[in-house]
């Protein structure tokens, strides 16, 4: 440790360029080179550039480790980071021009970030070992195993931009990048139409946040001063000022505009929040493009499009994970205003409740894991929106393991319906899986413990953290910041936290009741899949010949021979990441037990410093009820959502759940329909935008390309018409003009000496007319009275100085002879302005005048 | 020593006859003849004056400059002669018109 200080000292900590370095190595070999180096080449490539970034994370977190034992010295002393500084990047200006912050391309780790970097890049091992299997034979991918795997290694380091950048726009880097990253591993099959779809939608969904993250750093840069997270930080101060927002500029007051005013004066009330509430309402729309929360989730459950490893880590373990870490890392803007933290609780909890209903009527396994995201998203903002940072950041860690694991476990499920259904749509659909533990026992038994986890099974890691946000959401009250005396700030209502409970609790059931409805569609029963598998083997003999080459590397080759191939277990680089992600799904909860099982939770408390004096605002009502007795729900919440499934799809075979559909049938396909939400946006600000588009479409047809540019066009004929007259192509004719014109120039500059004169103003009074140079000319000036030559003789001096009273005008004569002896005469008269305020003499120009005579 | 003025009016007689004969002829050969002409008028006067300033060369330079240009410009103008004959079989620059209009 000694030694790793002394290569790597904190302020100057080079190891980020070998935790970034390595992901954009592999990245770039793999896009250039994948293509010659083969299969095995990408594969190697792409797993030792993550593993290699994996090592060099935990050494950086040991380090860190190491560096806050030593500065443990006292409370007040500030906290060790680690950073590096790579280069300066440019300088904006600030509040209205009157200062300049820079913006350094500089990496720092603190302790939030470490645990960030160690789930992006150790997930992202397992999981990129795991893609080498799935995708090693996808015949749909079209040679471009590399171009995944590229694409996977960018991802990975703009990710890990995101979190170690140290200033906002460096943050605003790497989540363009994620965002791009994304885009290109959903539309990743991109001959299929929807896919490609469904990037765009993604891609379009997150540029709406991303206007707001923008707005915010203008609002941060113009208030606060800086951009950086210590800058932010200290300027949070003048966050506090109220801003005016609406109406924009002054309204009209005569007029027609002033009788709009007049009539419905509450319109143009003027709304001044703080800075703070909108700078923190613009991150925050930020965060819910990122990560998928109300009103912009709907791109989260299209991107499932993308292949299963890609939904594991992208749209599962890290980037729509993003929008929490920012919440995270700029908490001390958002506790500003109670108002914006209300939202972020309010749209989370709303987000967790709304998606887990969309999540019990979907077929898909993988929509069911997606809107599962939306919903365990959603629970991730309500923890940071009560002021729980750490809760809140404690679901995102184990979310990361046990969805991760769960889309993983669905993806080796596809993986063995493909051997008998190729056609992607049904071998995803839980309708015509069944019985599959029969087959796939190790995916079973890890999907089975993530199930638990992310259900809220006791003691298991998912139950820790939700437990740990509900907790907290029923007792934290979260205090306003007296601006103004007198003026007390808006606070949430006292029924508010007990209200985010109820919500929340009623999502753990319904997330508890689908999880178990998915494990139990999927693992549990009869298979259902023969019927399609038998059409398929039989309709397409070439594609169960693919099948047995696209699983011959596992040896075992059983389905070759029998009208239908049985699904089977995923070779061993699918199995091994399931395992692990398992165990960390299971015991990862003991990281930071809740309940008072431990004194001091080890994450909590290794976050302690990042999130230090929030408990200003922060308070936690401890007269309340106590966690023992608020966690009770939460368990009765696994054992009503799982045992109502079993009740449902075991005991009765889903008779009940197929009586409710038919019972309401309406309500039934709303729900499958995912509440018609993208109907509605298609019908509202798609149909507005696409509307608009319409009308300059026309606009552009009708009246740029049929007047304008058409005007333009005949005008140009015109002259064309006139001009082509003078093209004879009698070569005489373009000489003899030639001849004429060069005539014309040398009777003007060589017959005709030119007279011309400017004026410079000294100052103070003091000009000087000069003449215009040429050749052979000789000048004779009359600078004191015009009739009056100053000497007789013509001499080369070219320039006279004279001085001029304020007020008057001087006329300057000049005689210019050139070399044939012929006379020119030109005046110029020099006028000095009278009342020229004293200091700006300088600036007042001379009336110049300038004649040939 | 000859005046400087003969020479000038040497030249101005050779620019005049290369001038009037380039723009009347439509032969191309003679019309670049005559532009030679025109072109060794111009070297006349340079050395002619040059001889005025005896400890400098830039007339002479020049001159030397004027005549390898105008080889090249013989060289070219000689290929586009040898182009339209092959092209129209006859070497008048009047008939030499497909960029008319």
């Amino acid at each position: 440790m000694e030694l790793l200080s002394n290569i790597f000292p904190p302020q100057n900590f080079t190891l980020v360029a070998v935790i970034l370095g390595l992901p954009a190595l592999g990245a770039f070999i793999n896009g250039i080179f994948g293509r010659r180096l083969g299969k095995d080449g990408v594969r190697l490539m792409a797993l030792s550039a993550i593993g290699g970034s994996f090592i060099a994370s935990l050494v950086a977190f040991f380090m860190l480790v190491a560096l806050n034992k030593h500065g443990e010295h006292g409370a007040g002393e500030s906290v060790q980071v680690l950073k590096f500084t790579a280069w300066h990047w440019f300088d904006v200006s600030t509040s209205g021009g009157f200062g300049t912050a820079p913006i350094e391309v500089a990496f720092s780790i603190d302790h939030l970030t470490s645990v960030m970097m160690l789930v992006i890049t150790g997930v992202g091992f397992l999981i990129h070992l795991y893609a080498t299997a799935y995708m090693w034979d996808d015949p749909r991918a079209d040679g471009g195993f590399h171009r995944f795997f590229a694409y996977l290694n960018l991802f990975c380091f703009a990710m890990l931009v995101l979190v170690m950048g140290s200033s906002l726009p460096l943050l605003f880097v790497g989540w363009e990048g994620v965002g791009l990253c994304s885009y290109l591993l959903i539309g990743f099959w991109y001959s299929d139409e929807a896919n490609a779809a469904a990037g765009k939608k993604a891609f379009i969904a997150n540029r709406i946040g991303d206007f707001g993250l923008l707005v915010a750093m203008g609002l941060l840069l113009a208030y606060g001063g800086s951009l950086d997270w210590g800058g932010i930080a200290s300027g949070t101060g003048s966050l506090l000022q109220p801003v005016q927002v609406w109406p924009i500029g002054t309204p009209p007051t005569s007029g027609l505009g002033g009788a709009i005013v007049r009539a419905v004066p509450w319109l143009f009330a003027p709304v001044t929040p703080n800075v703070a509430t909108v700078v923190g309402l613009c991150l925050f729309l930020g965060c819910a493009g990122k990560s998928a929360q109300i009103p912009l989730y709907v791109w989260l459950p299209d991107a499932m499009a993308g292949p299963t490893p890609v939904s594991a880590l992208i749209h599962a373990a890290t980037m729509v994970t993003a929008g929490v870490y920012l919440v995270c890392r700029l908490w001390y803007v958002f506790l500003l205003s109670p108002f914006v933290m209300a939202t972020v609780a309010l749209v989370g909890v709303a987000t967790a409740l709304f998606a887990a209903t969309i999540g019990l009527a979907q077929t898909d396994i993988k929509k069911v894991l997606a809107y599962s995201t939306v919903s365990q998203l959603g629970f991730m903002f309500l923890g940071v929106g009560v002021g729980a940072f750490s809760a809140g950041f404690f679901h995102v860690f184990t979310h990361a393991f046990f969805k991760a694991c769960l889309f993983l476990g669905a993806g080796s499920v596809i993986h063995a319906m493909h051997a008998g259904i190729h056609d992607s749509a049904a071998s995803q659909d839980m309708r015509n899986m069944g019985g599959l533990r029969k087959w796939l026992p190790t995916t079973y038994l890890t999907f089975f413990a993530s199930c638990l986890a992310i259900a809220g099974f006791p003691f298991t890691s998912g139950f820790f953290s939700k437990d740990e946000i509900l907790y907290r959401a029923y007792v934290t009250h979260i205090s306003g910041i007296e601006v103004e005396k007198g003026v007390k700030p808006w606070e949430a209502p006292s029924w508010f936290g007990p209200m985010l409970y109820l919500f929340g609790i009623i999502a753990a059931t319904m997330t508890a009741f689908y999880m178990f409805r998915a494990l139990f569609l999927t693992f549990w029963g009869e298979f259902r899949g023969w019927e399609i598998a038998k059409a398929g083997a039989e309709g397409k003999a070439d594609h169960a010949d693919h099948g047995a080459a696209h699983h011959g590397k596992g040896g075992h080759d059983d389905h070759h021979h029998g009208p239908a191939p049985a699904p089977h277990e995923s070779p061993w680089a699918m199995t091994m990441p399931l395992v692990v992600l398992a165990v960390f799904a299971v015991f990862g909860g003991l990281f930071n037990p809740g309940l008072h099982l431990s004194k001091e939770p080890l994450l909590e408390h290794w976050l302690g410093p990042v999130f230090d004096l929030h408990e200003k605002y922060v308070h936690v009502n401890h007269e309340g009820p106590s966690e023992w007795l608020l966690a009770f729900p939460g368990v009765l919440a696994f054992v009503v959502g799982a045992g109502g499934a079993y009740f449902v799809y075991v005991m009765n075979n889903g008779a009940p759940a197929r009586a409710f559909t038919e019972r309401v049938p309406a309500l039934y396909r709303l729900v499958l329909d995912k509440w018609r939400i993208d109907e509605l946006y298609d019908n509202t600000v798609i149909g507005a935008v696409e509307s608009l588009a319409d009308t300059s479409a026309q606009f552009d047809k009708w009246f740029v390309d049929g007047i304008i540019a058409r005007l333009t066009g005949l005008l140009v004929a015109a002259f064309g018409t006139v001009l082509r007259a003078f093209q004879t192509g009698v070569v005489h004719v373009y000489a003899a003009v030639m001849v004429l014109g060069i005539a014309v120039f040398g009777w003007f500059f060589v017959w005709q000496p030119q007279a011309h004169a400017t004026v410079r103003d000294q100052g103070s009074g003091k000009y000087v007319v000069e003449a215009s140079p040429g050749l052979g000319y000789t000048f004779r000036w009359h600078s004191k009275s015009p009739d009056q030559p100053d000497s007789e003789a013509f001499s080369v001096r070219r320039s006279v100085e004279l001085q001029v009273q304020p007020g008057e005008t001087k006329l300057v004569k000049v005689d210019v002879k050139n070399a044939f002896n012929r006379t020119t005469t030109g005046t110029v008269a020099v006028t000095r302005p009278s009342a020229a305020p004293a200091g700006s003499e300088r600036a007042a120009a001379p009336v110049m005048k300038g004649s040939i005579q | 020593m000859i005046p400087v003025e003969y020479y000038l009016v040497v030249a101005g007689v050779m620019f005049g006859i290369g001038a009037i004969g380039f723009l009347l002829r439509r032969n191309l050969l003679v019309q670049l003849m005559c532009v030679e002409l025109l072109l060794n008028s111009v070297n006349l006067t340079l050395v002619a004056f040059n001889r005025m300033r005896p400890d400098d060369h830039n007339g002479q330079m020049f001159a030397f400059f004027v005549i390898a240009v105008a080889a090249a410009e013989a060289a070219v103008g000689l290929a586009i002669g040898l182009a339209i004959y092959r092209l129209t079989r006859s070497v008048r620059s009047d008939e030499a018109d497909l960029l008319k209009n």
